[in-house]
């Protein structure tokens, strides 16, 4: 939203602070104010100047003009009687006309953004004539599209050589840009009455509004020939306020409008005296309002006694609108009907069937308002997103559509009689009233108001504040349609007198809960990158080809329904794929050897819902390790699986892989993969290798290598196995053992037994696998183990450790 | 189960029955082509399923228990340098370690929700415009993925509340990932992290979450901050602010003031979102705030492109080693 400085000041006490204090009090009690555009320079030596004598050059379009400018441009040649000679082509041109010279020197103001901004000089045209400076048309000045011809300044109050940019609300200007998503629930500071009332509020001044806008008078009477009837659904429309009008005959003014220049700040622009004044009205009060063709709107309907009928809109009934466009409504739409036949899409566009046109005569206006929710469906369902209807969808307040209507009668006056004010509502409601506490208020803001300064501050921005005792009794004003409830006017009272003046006191309060997810997070992002891995976020949403390649079933995924793109259209089940999405990327920047790890939730459909029928989530640690030189096996992924639950303390087994077990792990080799589980069986994660076909799909090598672990389980088992710190004071044995035994015979069980059997004879022992070896052909294998062993009472004698050795070595 | 080379001879076979649909009364022409199309998927899909198990033919099982393969060298971790911790999550940390000794509670947010937690328990009227400000994603269920932390108020609330009762006050920061429908650039991600605090007590005002704010960002950065606040407007707080601090040294303030950081949107949370959690707001009162890690950290690191954080490349992880 644009708001033009100038304009705003326009209703306010004299402010005495600089403009960029001004801003920034705008900034910290009422909304972000974006950007100030600085437009005090934008009409510099461009002058008010009258045409005293005009020759239509013969064969072309120019005429050759003679302008007085008061004689304040500089560098100009002069004739005796000190005007200066300027080629004008607008076929508009004439004696006498008050005009827009550009100097020699100044720059055109449509060009100050541009590039290469359009520097006015002295020019020679067809030849012979010198021309210095430029009559302007409205566009050139940026002040409208218009470049039919020049234009025409109303002489009244001016003389020649006064600043153009004086000639209205001064044009030297500031124009703030206003971030108005902030606003949402404020209506009123959509208009810039409103915007104003704020202002003053924040200035401590106190605002009042318009005669015309609190106390509406209606200055004519209802002409019998104008029939109107009004039937509205409360719901769908508040209040619905019409005026008939007809025509009084007279020309539109050629005077150049202070309106349009207002229009133009605000980024409108001036289309003629009627539309301009629907714009106007709408900018000053946020009322938007629109006109009919009363005679078709009549005609339309087909009755004798026109009515206008607001109401939801049925399914699939059409409407062509004021574009040309041919819509279909549905029942969230409401529509303004003639004798209930569509006529307008309401708070949006109007019908083609009812607009005005050159043969227009009488006229309706409608100053209405609708429900918000129901036009937030039809901007989406239609795409209309005009400032009209940014208005209506913050719910433009009742009370103000009469007062709105009116003032655009008188506004029109020159060319529009009013004949005929028809109003659905027939008594005002009663004004809201709100209570607020002194306590409360300061209570809940940390502050010391006494009930005087808070009254005085709603007051400046009129509400009616009466106090009893410590408490004060606010009547809402209509415009106000956000204030319900205590805590509403403390936020007024709280904003309006500047939060920054609230002291930040820090409170005294209780210790915190240690929060193991993240503690045992950060340990693990520390662990595993301390061992060469690196931590990546990747998205929760996953193209639906990405599940397929990994042979999960989309099915078991939620969907979302308006995905960016298709890659992000489904919430994965698991994170490993998305890490082997990954990796091709880094080995083709050059990473040949690299570990990816993520620990995040996903939601597999089959997690189902918790108690609140929200999808329940499983917190997982996703690793793939991927090495060009093909040693990521199953063996190096089990290897940092153990690290982690050794270092952990959790029990755990492993044992053989199933993946008929659950949906989303379908990715692994069965036969080079395990299942990562609790001594009772539960579920904690998976390590293996990925299937060939599915490395092939993503040019990974084989094998790459993966694990993932629930972190939930992980939290809850952690600590479980109280890690072994056995030691003994005596001298500890070291020896090399080496088992021979069939293929299949697991050397994860020789391992165990040998443990067992150190153990049962109550030493303290630590095993090491250092090789497994099959000589080629052979049908046994060779494992070998380091032994560290020794008694906790006496140092072991020979004779102990030779029997004991004999034991372990009968191990098969 | 049949063969490939079976099952390919059947695939033939099927391929030739399509000829005949032109020989068929028009009316069954459609039912016959659909029969004919589900066989022949079938088909395909057992020709797919046997070649893979084919090719699984090859693959030898290897000793789940044993530490390495046979024949082979032991595996060995990566070396410890090419390790490197996500900034994000580093950050977050760091974060939650400050809401930690400020006794603040933790409880991550939920990726997945429903409109009730986003907008209904949040004091958002059904089909009140301001929903659309949330640019939300939706499930075909009608899930939402968060777009905001505050999604998570509600259950704060609900899970905390024992403490009220306890005489104790409810501190909770949640830190948690968002997402919204947006175009991605390179200040613009449509997944991002915030943290929420939210704050209950029978006496707590505006000035103590000012108080609170700005303890928070003074120890994140290390130093003395001026802050300031604008106006906001949210459903689920009333008075609703932005929370603004000057441009700390550590992100080259030069201490002459007027530079400012939006950092966050806070407020004290409406008594209707007291009331939906089961807390009578005549007796408590609370506030409540929410901000974007994901800047933090471009701040911190003087990053220009937020696409980084969730491309896994290495090439831009790296530069955080550990």
């Amino acid at each position: 939203m644009l708001i033009s400085l100038n304009w705003l000041k326009l209703g306010l006490d004299k402010i005495d602070i600089s403009d960029d204090e001004l801003v920034k009090l705008i900034g910290a009690r009422l909304v972000e104010v974006e950007e100030v555009i600085d437009q005090t320079h934008k009409y510099d030596k461009i002058y008010v100047a009258q045409v005293k004598f005009c020759e239509k050059i013969p064969d072309t379009h120019l005429t050759l003009c003679l302008i007085d400018d008061g004689g304040k441009a500089e560098d100009v040649e002069r004739n005796k009687d000190g005007y200066v000679q300027v080629m004008c082509g607008a076929p508009n041109v004439h004696q006498d006309m008050f005009v827009a010279w550009i100097a020699p020197g100044a720059i055109v103001p449509a060009s100050v953004h541009d590039a290469e901004p359009f520097k006015i000089s002295m020019r020679k045209m067809l030849k012979k004539y010198d021309s210095y400076g430029m009559i302007a048309a409205a566009d050139e000045l940026d002040l409208g599209d218009d470049h039919e011809g020049i234009i025409e300044l109303n002489p009244e109050g001016l003389q020649a050589g006064m600043p153009f940019a004086k000639a209205f609300v001064d044009l030297n200007d500031k124009i703030l840009d206003i971030e108005n998503k902030s606003l949402t629930h404020r209506p009123d500071t959509f208009g810039l009455l409103g915007f104003r009332r704020e202002v003053a509020g924040i200035l401590g001044q106190k605002f009042t509004s318009p005669d015309w806008y609190l106390n509406p008078n209606v200055d004519f009477k209802n002409s019998s020939d104008v029939k109107l009837e009004i039937e509205i659904d409360e719901k769908l429309c508040p209040r619905y306020t019409a005026i008939v009008f007809e025509p009084t005959g007279k020309e539109y003014s050629p005077y150049f409008s202070n309106q349009a220049t207002l229009l133009a700040r605000a980024g409108m622009r001036s289309i003629d005296p009627i539309v301009d004044a629907t714009n106007m009205n709408m900018l000053l009060s946020g009322q938007p309002l629109h006109a009919f063709d009363y005679d078709k709107f009549v005609a339309v309907g087909g009755s004798a006694t026109p009515k206008i009928i607001v109401r939801a809109a049925k399914k699939g009934e059409k409407l062509t609108l004021l574009d040309g466009k041919e819509i279909e409504m549905n029942e969230d739409d409401i529509v303004i009907t003639s004798n209930n036949v569509p006529v307008a899409l309401a708070g949006a566009m109007g019908g083609a069937n009812t607009a005005i046109d050159e043969n227009t005569k009488r006229v309706i206006l409608e100053s209405a308002t609708f429900s918000l929710y129901n036009l937030r469906k039809t901007q989406m369902a239609h795409g209309i997103f005009s400032e009209a209807i940014t208005r209506f969808t913050k719910g433009q307040p009742a009370g103000q559509t009469l007062p709105v209507a009116l003032r655009f009668a008188r506004e029109v006056a020159d060319y529009l009689k009013p004949v005929g004010l028809f109003d659905s509502q027939k008594t005002a409601p009663v004004a809201e009233k709100v209570e607020l506490p002194l306590a409360q208020l300061n209570s809940l803001l940390g502050t010391d108001f006494d009930a005087a300064t808070a009254q005085k501050i709603l007051q400046n921005v009129e509400f009616d504040v009466k106090t009893q005792g410590d408490k004060l009794i606010a009547t809402v004003p209509f415009w106000r349609t956000d204030i319900h409830i205590p805590e509403d006017l403390i936020e007024e009272i709280g904003r309006l007198s500047g939060y920054d003046n609230i002291a930040p006191i820090l409170p005294l309060h209780g210790t915190a809960d240690p929060n193991v997810m993240f503690t045992l997070k950060t340990a693990l992002r520390h662990h595993l990158s301390a061992r060469g891995a690196n931590e990546v976020l990747t998205y929760s949403f996953v193209h639906g080809d990405l599940m397929k390649k990994v042979g999960q079933d989309t099915d078991n995924s939620y969907e979302i329904v308006n995905s960016i793109s298709p890659d992000l259209q489904h919430i994965r089940q698991s994170i490993v794929p998305s890490l082997l999405d990954k990796s091709y990327a880094n080995l083709r920047a050059g990473h040949e050897k690299f570990a990816l790890f993520e620990m995040n939730q996903v939601y597999p459909r089959t997690n189902g819902v918790d108690e609140d029928g929200v999808p329940k989530s499983t917190y997982q640690l996703g690793f793939v390790v991927v090495d060009q030189a093909q040693k990521s096996d199953f063996y190096l992924a089990k290897k940092y699986v153990q690290s982690i639950l050794d270092n952990f303390g959790v029990e755990y087994k492993i044992k053989p892989f199933l993946d008929a077990k659950d949906k989303s792990n379908t990715y692994y080799e069965s036969k080079r993969s395990a299942n990562i589980e609790t001594v009772d069986g539960t579920l904690i994660g998976h390590v293996g290798e990925i299937k060939q076909r599915i490395l092939r799909e993503f040019k990974l090598p084989v094998p790459t290598a993966a694990f993932e672990i629930d972190l939930q389980l992980l939290l809850e088992l952690q600590g479980a196995s109280a890690k072994d710190f056995s030691f003994s004071q005596y001298p500890s044995v070291a020896r090399d053992l080496t088992i021979s035994v069939p293929l299949d015979r697991r050397a994860g069980e020789i391992e165990a037994r040998i443990r067992e059997t150190l153990s049962q004879r109550r030493l303290v022992n630590r095993v090491k696998c250092t090789s497994i070896y099959q000589a080629e052909g052979a049908d046994t294998k060779n494992i070998s183990f380091h032994l560290d062993f020794a008694r906790t009472d006496k140092t072991l004698e020979k004779a102990e450790i030779q029997a004991i050795m004999k034991t372990l070595e009968k191990i098969k | 189960m049949p063969s490939i080379s079976e099952l390919k001879a059947q695939l033939k076979q099927l391929n030739a029955e399509y000829a005949k649909i032109k020989d068929m009364p028009a009316e069954k022409r459609a039912d016959f082509g659909k029969e004919l199309n589900v066989k022949k998927q079938k088909i395909i899909q057992q020709i797919a399923d046997a070649e893979n198990a084919a090719q699984d033919v090859d693959i030898v099982p290897l000793d789940i228990t044993a530490s390495r393969d046979i024949n082979a060298d032991a595996p060995e971790f990566l070396t410890a340098d090419f390790g490197s911790q996500h900034p994000l999550m580093t950050e977050l940390d760091r974060v939650i370690g400050i809401y930690q000794s400020m006794g603040f509670d933790i409880m991550e947010s939920v990726q997945l929700d429903d409109e009730y937690h986003m907008f209904d328990s949040l004091n958002f009227a059904k089909g009140h415009p301001a929903r659309d400000g949330y640019d939300t994603f939706r499930t075909k269920e009608g899930f939402i993925p968060p777009a905001h932390t505050s999604t998570m108020q509600h259950r704060v609330l609900k899970a905390y509340k024992h403490k009220l009762d306890e005489g104790k006050i409810i501190a909770v920061a949640v830190p948690g990932r968002v997402y919204r429908n947006e175009d991605v650039d390179a200040t613009h991600e449509h997944t991002f992290y915030q943290c929420e605090g939210v704050y209950v007590s029978e006496t707590c005002t505006l000035g103590n979450m000012l108080g609170i704010l700005r303890e928070f960002f003074e120890k994140y950065y290390g130093q003395k901050l001026n802050i300031k606040t604008q106006p906001g407007y949210f459903p689920f707080t009333e008075p609703s602010l932005e929370f603004l601090i000057e441009k700390p040294a550590a992100l080259g303030g030069k201490g002459k003031g007027g530079d400012w950081l939006e950092m966050l949107g806070c407020g004290m949370i409406h008594p209707n979102v007291l009331k939906m959690a089961g807390i009578d707001p005549t007796k408590y009162q609370g506030f409540a705030w929410g901000g974007g890690i994901d800047r933090l950290v471009m701040l911190r690191y003087g990053l220009g492109d937020v696409r980084n954080f969730e491309s896994a490349k290495l090439d831009f992880l790296k530069e955080f080693a550990c």
